[in-house]
């Protein structure tokens, strides 16, 4: 009875606690561990394999060390990176902006339309292209846009441009540079518009119809109502959703790679086709430089995904991450 | 009251201007969003070596899909399509759940260090090439490990499944915790059953990723007979030689290529209701909660 260890304080009384707690939770920990391996493997480790951008590494010799050689290479000596660097800007930005506008204006159209059946049916026709892959949706314009001498060797489109006289010659969409980006650009929309529209929709519907009752007995048209009701209830959205496109601005890969051929890939490899081919399918395959452009690529879009984290925090009070 | 009448009468007008406006766009639209789908669904039927504008089938066969789903050149990739699909989401399932089981305990010892380490994958990656030389060390080039684990292990998923879990009545648990159950078995019998909403959203998530995945096998399956069912279109459709076998058979390849478009495309023309449904659940799940 010497010691009354419940009046005097502990030294280890937080420590123990802890442990207790963990202890407590023994079993959340044993099944957090398969999360943290995959994790780890295949998130971790090829962090870990950013080292090769400062080697020389090629798939039939050891990786030997060559310090900053494959970045002056990228930055100086390879025209082709800036070209993909460049192309990458010109395709997200384009399509972030188009997105945005198409989005917003298909959804305050679809919200105007009264009869419910109808809206159903419209929101589930648009909304479809979304869950076609990349490459289906490359696959139906390949064939669609095919070019071909005379109407019926052509596809859909050059068949009617050839009929009705529009053009003499077959258009090659695809394997055109001309042609590729406005294009690419038009099948991102048709893919993904539609499903733009969910989150402005929702938006939509919860604007409260008192401020509709309200802006009415003030005397507001339609018009007047959309421009001073809906669109400021749209804005916060607008931002968020931008805010959140803008972090993905240089995630741009697998729409390009398989709409892509070999006719129009100097106009139109962005940074990730460019990394892939020069390192998978290039004759000259190697792993360091790619690497190298890879953590270039990375750099950057850590630090739009922070900023744009940052900006969202600052506007909406919560983060994108 | 004449100057009342004149402006509702114009405000009238304006509006089945509106109106005409309204339908004319929706049925431009429409027909641009359908015809690209119909025009490939109706070259599937028809079996000619050339189409140009045709909009309905003039020789009705079925023989490209019979090919499709009797060569096994063209079987297997489906089947390995269907097969990485199902494994995949439910790999993915189980990391998910159990990943936002975990951190939706908020007393959890180390838990803002635990989402730190998953969010950060989100803000910095290795690239494609380090993945690569990853999955070499590891030895899973032309495994479908490669395919299935990284893919699996989806941050924004686990995510919106903690929100979704955060949302179920914490009284549910402590009621539990005081029969003695322990957290394994709660997790078995009280979270998974209680989210089938979830689980249903989650689970369609995954398995669009899964059946649309074509990069994965791009960059960690070289040999041909692992390919699925992505790569396989792309092949055919960059390359009419890969379908000489058709021209013997009296089949067209055109309409093979159609429809082995409109085979990839079939699973979630079944699913698509719920898909719909889901995916949208799914989003405002993501938009209730931080």
């Amino acid at each position: 009875m010497t010691q009354m260890p419940a009046i005097k304080p502990n030294p280890h009384y937080r420590k123990s606690a802890l442990r207790d707690r963990m202890w407590k939770y023994r079993y959340h920990y044993l099944l957090f561990i398969p999360v943290l391996v995959v994790t780890f493997l295949f998130y971790y480790l090829p962090i870990g394999g950013i080292r090769f951008s400062f080697f020389r590494y090629t798939p039939f010799s050891p990786p030997s060390w060559v310090g900053w050689a494959n970045f002056e290479r990228l930055l100086f000596q390879r025209p082709a990176f800036w070209t993909a660097f460049n192309n990458t800007l010109i395709l997200s930005l384009s399509n972030l902006a188009l997105s945005m506008i198409c989005s917003v204006v298909l959804s305050l159209l679809l919200n105007e339309v009264s009869t419910r059946w109808v809206k159903r049916s419209l929101q589930t026709v648009v909304y479809l292209p979304h869950f076609l892959s990349w490459v289906v949706v490359a696959a139906i314009f390949t064939i669609i846009l095919a070019p071909g001498n005379n109407p019926a060797t052509s596809g859909l489109i050059n068949a009617y441009l050839l009929k009705w006289g529009i053009v003499q010659k077959p258009i090659y969409f695809l394997a055109d540079s001309k042609w590729w980006t406005p294009v690419y650009l038009f099948i991102s929309r048709w893919k993904e518009t539609g499903w733009g529209t969910v989150i402005f929709l929702a938006t939509l519907t919860s604007i409260s119809p008192d401020l509709y009752e309200a802006a009415q007995i003030d005397g507001a048209g339609r018009w007047r109502q959309m421009l001073n009701v809906t669109l400021p209830a749209l804005a916060n959205t607008f931002v968020v959703v931008l805010i959140l496109n803008l972090s993905k601005v240089m995630n741009l890969f697998e729409s390009v790679l398989v709409l892509q051929n070999a006719r129009v890939e100097r106009a139109t490899e962005v940074i990730q086709t460019y990394v892939y081919h020069t390192a998978l399918t290039a004759q000259s395959a190697e792993y360091g430089y790619p690497t190298a452009v890879g953590l270039f690529r990375s750099l950057i879009s850590s630090v739009l995904v922070i900023s744009c984290n940052f900006a969202s925090k600052k506007i909406n009070g919560r983060g994108i991450l | 009251m004449l100057k009342e009448k004149m402006s509702f009468r114009e405000g009238y007008r304006g509006r089945t201007i509106y109106k005409i406006f309204s339908f004319v766009f929706f049925a431009v639209l429409t027909v641009a969003m359908i015809i690209p789908i119909w025009k490939v669904l109706v070259d599937s039927f028809n079996n000619m070596t050339t189409y140009g504008i045709t909009l309905f089938p003039e020789k009705p066969s079925v023989a490209a899909y019979k090919m499709i789903f009797t060569q096994s050149s063209l079987l297997q990739p489906f089947l390995i399509s269907i097969y990485t699909t199902v494994a995949g989401t439910a790999v993915g399932l189980l990391l998910c759940t159990t990943g936002a089981f975990v951190l939706k305990e908020k007393e959890l010892p180390g838990r803002r260090l635990l989402s730190f380490f998953l969010l950060f994958t989100m803000i910095f990656e290795g690239g494609i090439v380090p993945s690569f030389l990853v999955m070499k060390q590891l030895k899973m080039l032309n495994t479908y490990w490669a395919i299935i684990l990284p893919l699996a292990m989806n941050v924004y998923n686990l995510i919106l499944m903690r929100n979704f879990f955060e949302n179920i009545p914490e009284s549910l648990f402590e009621s539990a915790e005081l029969d003695g159950a322990s957290p394994i078995r709660v997790f078995i019998s009280i979270v998974l059953p209680l989210s089938a909403a979830a689980l249903a959203s989650i689970g369609l998530f995954y398995a669009v990723s899964f059946w649309s995945n074509y990069t994965s096998f791009a960059l960690y399956i070289s040999d041909a007979s692992m390919h699925n069912f992505q790569i396989k279109l792309r092949t055919l459709i960059l390359d009419e030689n890969a379908l000489a076998a058709a021209g013997s058979l009296g089949i067209s390849s055109k309409s093979v290529q159609n429809a082995a478009i409109i085979v990839a495309i079939l699973p979630f023309a079944f699913l698509y209701p719920f898909l719909q449904k889901y995916f949208v659940t799914g989003i405002n799940m993501g938009a209730v909660k931080e």
